[in-house]
């Protein structure tokens, strides 16, 4: 069977599937699966036979992981999803993060209120991880404006980072028994103290398995006119690690704004990095003119794409989890609006053209080539 | 009807229970899949799910401690809410 690629997209509305060949010229999509209740969380798990997960997070009744075995074409719900125990007090609020573990079923999930919570049966069963769910600092963790979300799970061998909004950046370095607050250079605009040992307003979380120690971040930021306590806090919100996530650096210099959600590195190059700077406060295209930005040298420098977007009046808010980039040997990027706009950018971003232009809001899109 | 799914389709179940609290405790047992979806893990009800016995609103009755009789009848209806 060909190759195809699938963009597994999650909106405020449901769940979709977007998918072409891997020229990427003609897309179909079906859904909305799950009707009415918001996507927060996807993935595609390539490991043996594909298999498709989202989180159905329903306010009305409850929580939900449904699974495909056949390229999304159907989903079912799993026999159950992540709950804390009984006497646990905290209550699932929504599933903001599935990522595929080391094991061959094994998947993890990240929620609100921020816990981990581990599957090794491909998300039938589930168990809360408490070396983080339950660390000194979960208490005093607090909610951004999305909610108290685990948001980012990535794994490097027995390293595990995982990002909490707000909360900050976390550490394993034992495959998930033990996890420290892992902050250093990681600013926050927010309390009196600007680099506090925890308690950051982290966004995202990227990496590259051909640069195991280096780690890029998008962080909380747009304190640069910051006049409160503690003073200033430029550049605070694009930050790169070298030592694992141990400490922090800004690589902001030549952004239009420091603050965004979503950070992507490419497939085939650990240097090349992209964001999607939005304007501090209203969370929008700087100007109403969106544009993604790259670096090619780890984010010494950046450069500006934004052929094929409109010139202005475009307002876009990307989310956490809204932009990805495919693994061909030309990737190309895709994201999703909160306006629900999903745009492909062709040749690592430098062209891009709008896939579907009028779906719901778009919380997050995973693509993967199968 | 969403709920129904999580309970083979039927719409209506026959407890024994002398308070809804204790309906609810029921349901937890024989009806896993549909307690989940009307309380969360804390044994809360879930923000948008009303509960009627008979007509009235448990909140204006005595709340989980409501007291049941035979043949009343435990509605369980989602609230008017969305966008």
């Amino acid at each position: 069977m060909p190759e195809k690629v699938i963009l597994s997209i999650g909106t405020k509305k449901g769940h979709f599937i977007a998918e072409s060949a891997k020229t990427r010229r003609k897309w179909t999509i079906r859904g909305p699966f799950a009707p009415g209740v918001a996507v927060y969380s996807t993935l595609i798990d390539t490991r043996g036979a594909p298999k498709i997960l989202f989180s159905s997070c329903n306010p009305f009744f409850g929580m939900k992981v449904l699974r495909s075995t056949d390229s999304g074409k159907t989903f079912k719900e799993t026999k159950g999803a992540p709950a804390f125990p009984k006497d646990d007090g905290r209550a699932l609020a929504n599933i903001w993060s599935l990522e595929a573990g080391a094991g061959k079923k094994e998947v993890w999930a990240g929620v609100e209120p921020a816990s981990l919570f581990r599957s090794d049966d491909g998300g039938d069963s589930w168990e809360l991880v408490g070396s983080l769910s339950n660390h000194d600092h979960a208490r005093k963790w607090q909610p951004g404006n999305g909610g108290l979300c685990l948001h980012t799970i990535l794994r490097d061998g027995n390293r595990i980072h995982c990002g909490i909004s707000t909360g900050g950046h976390y550490l394993s370095e034992d495959g998930g028994r033990t996890f420290e607050a892992s902050n250093t250079g990681v600013g926050a605009g927010f309390t009196p103290d600007p680099y506090p040992e925890f308690g950051q307003c982290v966004h995202k979380i990227a990496g590259h398995k051909d640069a195991p120690g280096r780690l890029y971040m998008q962080n909380h930021g747009g304190w640069a006119e910051w006049e409160g306590p503690g003073g200033r806090r430029p550049d605070i919100g694009v930050l790169r690690s070298d030592d694992h996530g141990k400490s922090w650096r800004s690589i902001a210099k030549g952004l239009p704004s420091d603050f965004g959600f979503p950070i992507v590195v490419h497939p085939h190059d650990p240097d090349t990095v992209y964001v999607l700077p939005l304007e501090v406060p209203p969370r929008t295209s700087p100007k109403g003119a969106p544009a993604v930005w790259r670096s090619e040298d780890g984010g010494d420098s950046w450069r500006r794409l934004a052929k094929g977007f409109p010139k202005k009046d475009a307002y876009h808010t990307v989310q956490r989890d809204g932009m990805v980039i495919d693994d061909l040997t030309s990737p190309a990027l895709y994201f999703g609006t909160t306006t629900g706009q999903l745009w492909m950018g062709r040749d690592g971003g430098e062209e891009w053209e709008c896939l579907y232009d009028s779906l719901p809001p778009i919380h997050c899109v995973k693509v993967a080539v199968v | 009807m969403p709920l129904r799914g999580t309970c083979k389709g039927r719409s209506e179940l026959q407890l024994f229970a002398p308070t809804v609290r204790a309906a609810l405790a029921e349901l937890e047992s024989s009806q896993p899949a549909l307690h989940r979806s009307i309380c969360d893990e804390t044994g809360a009800l879930r923000r948008h799910v009303n509960l009627f016995v008979n007509h009235a609103h448990i909140r204006d009755r005595d709340g989980l401690d409501t007291p049941l009789s035979p043949g009343d009848m435990l509605i369980i209806l989602p609230a008017v809410s969305g966008g």
